[in-house]
């Protein structure tokens, strides 16, 4: 695996506006009726609110006509009754809207979850882990927090202010008409802003994930920076990540700053234009004076609604670039799937050998890493790849584990490409071990489980008994004891054989093992290697080799250099044939060439 | 906020001046001034939100700069204490929130000075309207109270989970490829939805408070308006006021919706920052790990010797020293003590390494873990250190560490970006890029566990042999069990259960100790002979 090579390419996708506004509506669909309700309580509640300056308008016109005190109480009454109805018809809008806010964005993470589940491994690792962390976390948080109170508000504003012009020219047509050419202002304004508004946005969310993944590694590497003294280093590549982060908020600013302005001035122009017309038909007496202050008081009340869209807008549109990373997941190359067809046929590995046939590969867009590798490996056969760094090691393994497909030639097990098969079927046939692993929240049975899911405890204390630990007897709960940061922490050693307890539940017929002993005690390795042997004798194992005494019990070694395999056979053959492994084996025993 | 008293006042002008007699010129005048007033408006209001945003921002990066800057000086303690993801929690999320809290002020200032504006545009129409208004819209916001204090209650609870289930989706992240390789992927897609259906149970516990909130922060302002509507209403049947000043007395009411619901929601803001700012200060609280924080004494000269009591283990200066034990991490423990990672009875020289100030042990004694962090940046920045160092000693620490081929094979060379913690790097890479850092810092005394675990025999075999040779005169100690480094060490420290069994060469040891020979040659002896002379052994391969 060469670095830089896995740069620029490989980002995970983005999701398009046009597939966004589907997935939106389907989300809608999918909650129709409680969407339907939300959308009926808001029309309800903003009735209710509406019927204020119409009431006021027939006081005036009531206090005109001389009509007293009791006119005036009824009309009051009605506002006052309508004011309660009001406010508790928006406790129950508001309230249906949260929950169907949470509920979606239930939907969404869960659902981001099982695609991320479904990513191929190279994929994510290509990608990088911390841009799927950050979907799953930020922007999945983003997108939660529009569905449960941005989504509502700018609902409930938008029914409001399509209330509020109805009402207006359900007055007088003209005013209605008044009201439309005067608001227009911010439409021009508002396309504008939307324009460029994605982009900065995107920008932006860019500049916050540097930002939170410098601050996740400074916390991680604290020990690191005290040890190294780079205290003064971080603190300055933090305040450069801040520097970017802020640039990227001074553009969005400067897009509000156009925006808004307009959008205020927009609001006051359909008021003086009704009372410019409304002078004019009172005067000729077309219009009562009620009417025209209830038109005017609806136009004044219109900026509300209007400037909840426009303030939210802001979120919205930060969150629906998030929605889009959210969403984007879909677009990903899809982990292949255990194949439809029932067993025994084509797709179905017929044996247990591995054949690699003219295999070569490349990084994206780099030139070969691997030259044309032939090999075969026999069931039950143990195989040592030995070699410098850099030589292909690595990525041969990654290609045997079906993670990445060759660039030309075949890599198949029973005839069957690896890389075709289905999770299911291929953690049956090959299994990776590398020096990476990982221990799971949750107890020592969970993070075994995951391999065998129906084992039962014995099974799961032979397996541990297996790869030499004893560890987990001493622990306070036994299997039940909770691991990782609030629970039991495990160091290298105990992890790695977690790691391998798994791999021997899981029970392939073929093992690859990358460095795989490499963070074991010696001691135990050594036990490790011979627990394993013992378990898996009559299986394949392919070792890739760092040790030399892995190299030396295999029954056949290869030797790689330059994406090649230069020389192969027994560890005899090759210590007599004078070769590369000859003179490595002999440095291992500390030789030195006199 | 002032200026959004205006309108109502110049609207209830237009309509008892111009609209009512039906006086074109006075009501266009009035449409001129109220024009006038918006436009003035629109400018105040992005100016304000341009200051609001600015303050925004310097209280989240301050923030932000605090918790990183607190994060380097805790060091080695923070992991212990805190998660990483945790501090950009606190570090991101929370200090968003906080920084939302502290546009309170300006906005609330405003809201103050407006509620007293609108209350004498009141007493002018009349002082019973005045009194209404002026008492009944404190008392309106205070009833809300004690639901904010439940929304506190509720939303931590919230919090909490949504913490845990961002934690269970950065398990599933980390753990991607054990679960693409073994399976289990239902099992904890599973587990997500369960966590993630408690969240939504929480979310509408939630949802039921923040909806009264929400309702009467809209709907107390509208019963209260209908009240002094029908006061002033009642007034105007009376002739006591014009139809003008009705028409502005509910503007003004309208207009007090702006702040009173500020007033409302800003103690909802309040709450939420409280509870980010009570996280922000107990991580502030936080205190380095040091056994004596006022330790201050000099450290002894250079050549002193570093010693472990718990172990035996002396540390000659100028010598490559390396410890053997069949356990890395009692190995570990001892380097950790040298290097006063942890409680310390190690003596450097006459002093104990505890009562020396922290600064001079770290300047002086660097210890380079096999799994130290990477921090992402192009690879100068990445094995930059203390000092500052010139090309030529990049380039010799590169050529010592055999990491030439590493940047040989990146475009840019060492100016090519390495992403966090080495993602872009393979396991061999990562290990040769920590010694080019270690070797760069060219400290005094240099304690390294497992330098050279992830590289293979050859790349050993070359770096064991140039460690050795830049490394000559200043004291370093490793901890390993490869022979191939173990060959080139003056002195060999053989621990066994954390304690000094056995020391001398490797040869020596290798002949005198047969647990040793067992721990280090492993595999290049027979297996049935386990206890043969490895000369032997050597003999027959050859």
């Amino acid at each position: 695996m060469t670095a830089g090579s896995q740069q620029a390419a490989g980002q995970l996708p983005i999701a398009e506006p046009s597939h966004l506004r589907r997935a939106a509506l389907e989300l809608i669909c999918r909650d129709a009726r409680a969407f339907a309700g939300l959308i009926a309580l808001n029309a309800l509640a903003v009735g209710a609110g509406l019927a204020g300056p119409w009431l006021l308008g027939r006081i005036i016109d009531a206090v005109k006509a001389g009509g007293g005190a009791t006119a005036v109480d009824r009309f009051t009454l009605a506002i006052v009754g309508c004011a309660a109805v009001q406010l508790v018809l928006t406790r129950y809008a508001r309230l249906v809207g949260d929950r169907f806010g949470e509920r979606t964005s239930a939907r969404v993470r869960e659902r981001f979850v099982d695609r991320v589940l479904a990513l191929p491994v190279s994929v994510v690792e290509r990608a990088g882990t911390g841009d799927v962390t950050t979907r799953g976390s930020t922007d999945v948080a983003s997108v939660a927090v529009t569905l449960r109170d941005i989504g509502p508000d700018v609902l409930i504003a938008v029914v409001q202010a399509l209330f509020i012009l109805g009402a207006v020219f359900a007055l007088d047509p003209l005013f209605g008409a008044c009201a439309v050419v005067g608001l227009s202002g911010i439409y021009f304004a508002g396309r504008w802003y939307l324009r460029r508004a994605r982009r900065a946005y995107l920008a932006e969310g860019a500049a916050n994930s540097v930002l939170a993944e410098l601050m996740a590694t400074t916390a991680s590497g604290a020990r690191t920076i005290e040890a190294f003294g780079l205290q003064q280093r971080r603190i300055s590549a933090c305040q450069a990540a801040i520097e970017r982060c802020r640039r990227t908020r001074m553009r969005t600013l400067f897009l509000r700053s156009v925006l808004l302005p307009s959008v205020d001035v927009s609001y006051v122009i359909p008021v003086v234009g009704v009372l410019l017309i409304g002078g004019v038909l009172h005067d000729h007496g077309a219009m009562s004076l009620g009417g025209v202050v209830a038109s005017a008081m609806y136009l004044r009340q219109l900026s509300a609604p209007l400037d909840t869209i426009l303030q939210r807008l802001e979120q919205l549109q930060s969150s629906s670039a998030s929605f889009a990373r959210v969403e984007g997941l879909g677009h990903a190359p899809q982990a292949p799937q255990a194949p439809q067809a029932p067993a025994g046929t084509d797709c179905a590995p017929a044996d247990d050998r591995i054949e690699l046939t003219g295999v070569r590969y490349a990084y994206d867009g780099g030139g070969d890493v691997l030259h044309g590798i032939d090999l075969s490996v026999k069931e039950g056969e143990r195989l040592a790849i030995v070699g410098p760094s850099g030589a292909g090691k690595s990525t041969l393994s990654r290609l045997l584990a079906g993670i990445d497909a060759p660039r030309t030639g075949t890599v198949t097990v029973g005839g069957a490409p690896i890389r075709d098969l289905g999770p299911d079927l291929l953690r049956r046939q090959v299994v990776l071990i590398t020096q990476e692993h990982h221990v799971f929240l949750g107890t020592v049975r969970d993070n075994l489980l995951i391999a065998a899911q129906t084992a039962t405890d014995t099974e799961l204390h032979a397996a541990l008994a297996a790869v030499g630990a004893e560890w987990p007897d001493e622990l306070p709960d036994g299997l039940d004891t909770e691991l990782g940061a609030a629970g039991q922490r495990l160091d290298g050693s105990q992890a790695q054989q977690l790691a391998l307890a798994r791999v021997v539940l899981a029970d392939p017929h073929t093992l690859i093992l990358d460095e795989a002993t490499a963070l074991l005690d010696p001691s135990t390795a050594r036990h490790t290697e011979r627990a394993l042997a013992a378990v898996l004798k009559g299986r394949t194992v392919i070792a890739i080799a760092h040790r030399l005494h892995t190299a030396h019990d295999a029954d056949r070694i290869a030797v790689m250099e330059g994406g090649r395999i230069t020389e192969h056979g027994t560890h005899d053959d090759l210590v007599t044939s004078d070769g590369a492994y000859a003179a490595l084996w002999r440095s291992w025993h500390g030789e030195r060439p006199s | 906020m002032v200026g959004l008293t205006l309108p109502p006042f110049v609207l209830s002008r237009a309509v008892d001046d111009g609209l009512e007699p039906g006086h074109a010129g006075e009501l266009a005048g009035w449409c001129v001034v109220l024009l006038g007033v918006g436009v003035v408006n629109a400018w105040l209001a992005i100016m304000r939100h341009r200051t609001m945003t600015r303050v925004r921002l310097d209280a989240a990066f301050r923030t932000a700069q605090v918790v990183v800057a607190h994060a380097t000086r805790l060091g080695a303690a923070l992991p212990r204490r805190v998660e990483a993801g945790e501090v950009v929690t606190i570090g991101f999320g929370d200090a968003a929130v906080m920084a939302n809290t502290l546009t309170i002020t300006g906005p609330g200032v405003g809201a103050v000075v407006a509620y007293a504006v609108v209350a004498v545009f009141l007493l002018s129409v009349s002082w019973l309207l005045a009194v209404v208004v002026l008492l009944g819209v404190p008392l309106f916001a205070l009833s809300v109270g004690p639901l904010l204090g439940r929304l506190q209650g509720v939303q931590m609870a919230y919090r909490e989970q949504q913490g845990g289930l961002a934690a269970r989706f950065g398990d599933i992240v980390g753990g991607l490829r054990v679960l693409g390789g073994l399976g289990g992927k239902q099992v904890y897609a599973e587990r997500y939805r369960r966590d993630s259906q408690a969240l939504q149970a929480q979310g509408y516990r939630v949802a039921a408070v923040t909806s009264w909130i929400g309702a009467l922060g809209v709907g107390l302002p509208m019963l209260f308006l209908a009240v002094v509507t029908w006061l002033a209403a009642r007034m105007a049947a009376q002739g006591a006021i014009t139809v003008g000043e009705l028409v502005a007395v509910y503007g003004y009411v309208a207009v007090l919706v702006v702040p009173v619901s500020f007033f409302v929601e800003g103690g909802s803001d309040l709450s939420r920052g409280l509870v980010a700012a009570r996280r922000l200060l107990s991580f502030l609280a936080l205190e380095p790990y040091a056994a004596d924080p006022m330790a201050g004494a000099d450290a002894p000269g250079p050549p002193s010797v570093l010693r472990d009591p718990v172990s035996g283990v002396e540390v000659a200066p100028g010598k490559l020293t390396a410890l053997v034990s069949a356990r890395p991490s009692q190995a570990a423990a001892v380097i950790d003590r040298l290097g006063r990672f942890t409680d310390t009875a190690a003596t450097w020289g006459a002093v104990r390494l505890d009562s020396i100030a922290l600064e001079q042990v770290r300047d002086r004694i660097l210890v380079a873990d096999s799994e130290a962090e990477l921090f992402a940046g192009t690879l100068r920045e990445v094995v930059a250190g203390r000092r500052e160092r010139s090309k030529e000693a990049l380039s010799w620490a590169v050529r010592a560490a055999m990491a030439d081929d590493i940047t040989l094979g990146l475009r840019d060379g060492l100016d090519s970006p390495v992403d966090a913690q080495g993602r872009n790097l393979s396991g061999g890479q990562r290990q040769r890029i920590r010694l080019v850092r270690a070797l760069l810092a060219d400290p005094e005394v240099l304690l390294a566990t497992e330098p050279t675990s992830a590289l293979d025999a050859h790349t050993e075999a070359a770096v064991a042999a140039r460690l050795r040779a830049v490394r000559e005169g200043r004291t370093t100690v490793v901890t390993s069990t490869s022979p191939l480094l173990l060959d080139q060490a003056d002195v060999v420290y053989y621990l066994v259960d954390g304690e000094v069994v056995a020391a001398g060469s490797h040869q020596e040891l290798l002949q005198g100790q047969p647990g040793y020979r067992r721990l280090v040659s492993r595999g290049a002896e027979g297996e049935t002979d386990p206890d043969g002379p490895g000369q032997e052994t050597r003999q027959a391969v050859r």
